[in-house]
């Protein structure tokens, strides 16, 4: 064991102000804009966490009104995910798809968001119809558009129907108004957009961090795979930096609805703007956890010096770091893209997070990269320093391990406005494809999409971006990639199927799962299809051993993903939950939970409403809305037992090259859980036995968490389930149920 | 920069004084009539002598705030701008000494700006301001 | 020999929780590891020894994002 030591000797000597301006065309762009609509309003600040408005704006028919928020909407739904899904909930059919004009895109930052207090309380969650998955899916971002909208007197926004020519909203909570202008010039990439439209907006220098803008970039056009830029203003670097709403496509329904950006000015924050029940629990709250990591990161994840990345190294050494398209789980050149090296090129004298308050400030930044290609090669840029997501997915998943180019494509999905987890995974089963002869040369047009070629998938992602060639179809995502490369006969159906990594439309998230029969549950059985925002269970079951049986697993599939729900209900970010724990942590019981972090929810949330709760009504909260958005997929035509099946790939060796890989391993399993010998037998043979016993107990673990939910077999919640979340209420919601029970 | 010293060879600890120079600061400087709220805390250990909370303007915070409200001024001290904080109190959370305060009352915090209101009224004359060299910026 | 998460390790005299750490290439920063059912804390990790069939415990934390 060998803990990284902070070495700031060794940190990059690279200025950290100097970048390529793009503020050239700003007067130009400005003078094109033409409004289409101006209304005024009265802003107002949230009491106790809630505006109790939100506001509806159809981009079609110019229409802006305010609606209520209910207190029935508080009591079900919380705020942020809650609210996105009820308000789309009302908003579309059974039938409506991603790009029906009823289809709407809910930005809600919830009741704790805004806080100034604690670490990571400046999220939005983004809900819409998605593209890839054609249920609704929900993403959780940072920046400052979200806590922006509530101080100027939204607790959620609402964006329906599908203009024909390119508009910007732009809401001004200082002055009270709402503008829909046209925008006929505006550049098209996060990166350049985003700057021009935040200095565009800002009436003086001291004013550029009271704005915030949600855009996209010229991918989010031609795929199905577009993500969300929140842009948040970094005073010392001055430069407008993102976090990104990156999962499901809402990037691309964003710019169906011709939506080219949302311009928010709030006003200038201060630490009480939230009108807390109880402010002073919240101060002593907030002052204890900074304490926390002051005293304890530097020595347990070093969030503050490595972001995420911290984990490259970890998840190699226990062969959980996805490689060459999760075939393994480690890979010799690791160590030139691990946290050492990140932490070396990371800016670290500067202040690194995407809301006021976060200590923990994981959000790093890597400047002065000189772009190699596309349309801004020769740019100096500052690129979110990578985090584990994206160094695992866009490198070693797809055997790429040079720093700069990592860094690069890192930007360009960030500008270009993709998801680098869905790029990461379907670049790398791309790679698989060629690899194996699926696809070649003549397929792809010419990409020689082998493993570690990154300028190969540099020019895919600008192929993406043109909306050309064999990037425009990559760009459909992994599941209907299977599905072409199977139609043209391009290989064996049952590989392809296999290797392909997406549950119910959405690619996987960058851990490998084999060994882990929780986990393999904890990313099929979502809602919103494969990712580890609801559940992380691999060392809890896989090197842990403290899920046994299948009960214990189940209830690890309970409460975690319930736990982890409730952040994106109020505004929360998970990672200061577990990235850092108190001192005596160790000696509490059920200490993977982080007891003293998880009071800490519970009396950040009773302090800002004034309603008191704990731990268990906090689950119960979270079951609501996770049980709700259940039955909003079956009402969508999904969300059954079938929609939840795993990828083989997910559960075991698809692959001689996998199995020979972990002989060891997988013979020993033969031998101690299938009580069978494996002498004597082909590798053909035990990877046969491997699959018959792994979608076996895979089966059985679908039973066994559908069982602690309350749901039937085939994956429904029961009625006395939604009566005892209180869901009943809802004529329609037990009409959906009833037809499937 | 200027840093307020206290020397403890002539401070003690409160023992044989009203604590006038917390009396001074929080009357003068805080304007209100309560000595816990002063920006120096002097605190007396059971077994003799004592020791003082205080702000050695190290920089620490100005590091770690994230809107840049904290800075030095010309003689070095770090000033908060109360127009610029949002109250986040990473400041306080992350100061070693524990100087950084904050009153219930107030939505921004506070700590010693070596005004030097105290020195003149200790008794002892166990206070002072000396002018030290700025310590190089930490990154915490 | 020692069962170290279920698992059986060789055994040695003077084995200490960190030799344990290494051996089972436990390089995760975040850990709560009990040896027969006693908490160990982080700072004695390089000195506190095992003995012969104790059962340990390496809890990882969770962690990452």
């Amino acid at each position: 064991m060998s803990q990284l030591v902070f070495d700031p000797s060794k940190v990059m000597d690279i200025d950290y102000t100097k970048r390529t301006e793009y503020l050239d065309g700003l007067e130009a762009i400005k003078a094109a804009h033409k409004v289409l609509k101006e209304i005024t309003y009265t802003p107002s600040l949230p009491d106790k966490g809630y505006t109790n408005r939100s506001l509806y704006v159809n981009v079609d028919t110019l229409e802006i009104t305010e609606k209520p928020v209910t207190q029935q909407m508080k009591d079900v739904f919380i705020g942020g995910r809650g609210f996105g899904l009820w308000h789309l909930w009302n908003a579309v059919k059974p039938a409506t798809r991603w790009n029906d004009p009823e289809n709407e895109i809910v930005i809600s930052p919830g009741p704790v968001a805004g806080m100034t207090q604690y670490a990571g309380t400046g999220k939005s969650l983004v809900v819409s119809l998605s593209p890839q998955t054609d249920i609704p899916i929900d993403s959780n971002v940072g920046g400052f558009y979200g806590p922006l909208l509530k101080f100027s007197g939204f607790d959620a926004l609402e964006l329906q129907g599908k203009s024909d020519k390119d508009i910007i909203l732009f809401i001004d909570g200082q002055k009270g108004l709402i503008r829909i202008e046209e925008a006929p010039t505006d550049p098209v990439d996060s990166h350049v957009l985003a700057e021009v439209l935040t200095h565009m907006y800002a009436e003086n220098e001291a004013d550029l961090p009271n704005i915030s803008v949600v855009s996209t970039g010229a991918a989010a056009e031609h795929s199905l795979i577009g993500m969300l830029n929140f842009s948040f203003y970094d005073r010392r670097r001055k430069c407008v930096r993102f976090k990104q709403a990156g999962r499901g496509g809402i990037g691309t329904v964003f710019r169906d609805k011709k939506i080219r950006a949302l311009v928010i000015r709030g006003p200038k924050v201060a630490g009480d703007m939230n009108h807390p029940a109880d402010p002073e629990t919240i101060a002593k709250t907030g002052i204890k956890y900074h304490k926390e990591i002051r005293e304890n990161d530097g020595s347990q994840c070093m969030m503050r010096r490595n972001g995420t990345a911290h984990i490259v190294e970890i998840m190699d050494a226990y062969d959980l770091l996805p490689v060459h398209n999760f075939q393994f789980g480690s890979h010799p050149d690791t160590h030139k893209i691990d946290s050492a090296y990140w932490q070396s090129r990371c800016t670290q004298h500067t202040v690194d997070g995407c809301w006021y308050g976060c200590s923990m400030a994981c959000a790093k930044g890597a400047d002065g990269l000189v772009l190699k290609t596309g349309p801004y090669k020769g740019d100096m840029v500052t690129v979110d320093g990578p985090e584990y997501e994206n160094a695992a997915g866009l490198g070693s998943n797809c055997g790429i391990f040079d720093p700069d180019y990592l860094l690069e494509l890192n930007f360009y999905c960030d500008t270009y406005g993709i998801c680098t987890i869905t790029y990461g995974t379907l670049c790398a089963f791309v790679m698989e494809c060629y690899q194996r002869g699926i696809l070649n040369k003549e397929r792809t047009g010419g990409l020689e999409m082998v493993w570690g070629n990154a300028e190969a998938s540099l020019e895919m992602m600008h192929q993406m971006a043109r909306g050309e060639g064999f990037g425009k179809l990559a760009g459909q995502g992994v599941k209907k990639l299977k599905e072409r490369f199977i139609q043209n006969a391009w290989g064996d159906p049952q590989l392809i199927t296999d290797i392909g990594m997406e549950n119910k439309g959405l690619e996987y998230s960058q851990y490998l799962s084999k060994e882990s029969l929780a986990q393999q549950g904890g990313y099929a059985l979502t809602n919103k299809g494969p990712q580890h925002d609801e559940a992380w269970v691999i060392f809890m079951d896989m090197v842990n051993k403290q899920l046994p049986t299948f009960e214990d697993k189940a209830e690890a599939l309970y409460y975690f993903p319930l736990f982890r729900t409730w952040f994106g209900l109020n505004g929360f970010c998970k990672l200061p939950w577990n990235d850092v724990a108190p001192k005596n942590n160790s000696s509490q019981p059920e200490a993977h939970k982080i007891p003293e972090h998880v009071q800490n929810y519970v009396d950040l949330f009773s302090a800002t409403t004034g309603i008191q709760i704990d731990k268990e009504e906090l689950i119960h909260q979270s079951a609501k809305v996770y049980n709700f958005q259940r039955v909003f997929n079956i009402r969508m035509g999904k969300g059954l037992r079938l929609h939840d099946a795993a990828p083989y790939r997910s559960m075991g060796p698809v692959t001689k090259e996998e199995y020979e890989s972990r002989a060891e391993r997988y013979d020993k399993q033969i031998v101690e859980e299938m009580g069978l010998d494996p002498v004597g037998k082909t590798t053909e043979e035990k990877m046969a036995l491997h699959r018959e016993w792994r979608t076996g107990r895979f089966s059985k673990l679908m039973d066994s968490v559908y069982t602690r939910r309350g749901w039937t077999l085939d994956g429904v919640p029961t009625l006395e389930r939604l009566k005892e979340l209180g869901l009943d209420v809802f004529p329609e919601v037990v009409e959906v149920v009833k037809q499937h029970l | 920069m200027k840093q307020l010293v206290i020397d403890f060879q002539k401070c003690d600890a409160g023992r044989n004084c009203n604590h006038e120079c917390e009396m001074e600061c929080a009357v003068r400087v805080f304007k209100v009539d309560d000595p816990k709220q002063a920006a120096l805390q002097i605190k007396a250990y059971e077994d003799g002598g004592g020791h003082a909370v205080l702000c050695d303007q190290c920089g620490d915070c100005v590091v770690v705030c994230p809107t840049e409200a904290l800075k030095r001024n010309k003689l070095g001290v770090v000033m908060i701008d109360k127009k610029v904080c949002v109250g986040c109190y990473m400041c306080i959370g992350f100061c070693e000494k524990e100087a950084f305060m904050r009153n219930s009352d107030w939505l921004t915090p506070h700590k010693c700006t070596s005004c030097g209101v105290c020195v003149k009224v200790c008794p002892h004359g166990a206070l002072s301001i000396v002018d030290v060299p700025e310590p190089p910026v930490r990154i915490i | 020999m020692i069962t170290v998460n279920e698992e059986p390790l060789a055994w040695h005299e003077g084995m200490t929780v960190r030799e344990v750490l290494t051996a089972k290439n436990y390089r995760f920063p975040m850990l709560i590891i009990h040896v027969d059912d006693a908490l160990i804390q982080k700072q004695d990790y390089g000195t506190a020894t095992i003995p012969d069939g104790a059962v340990v415990k390496v809890i990882h934390l969770i962690s990452g994002g």
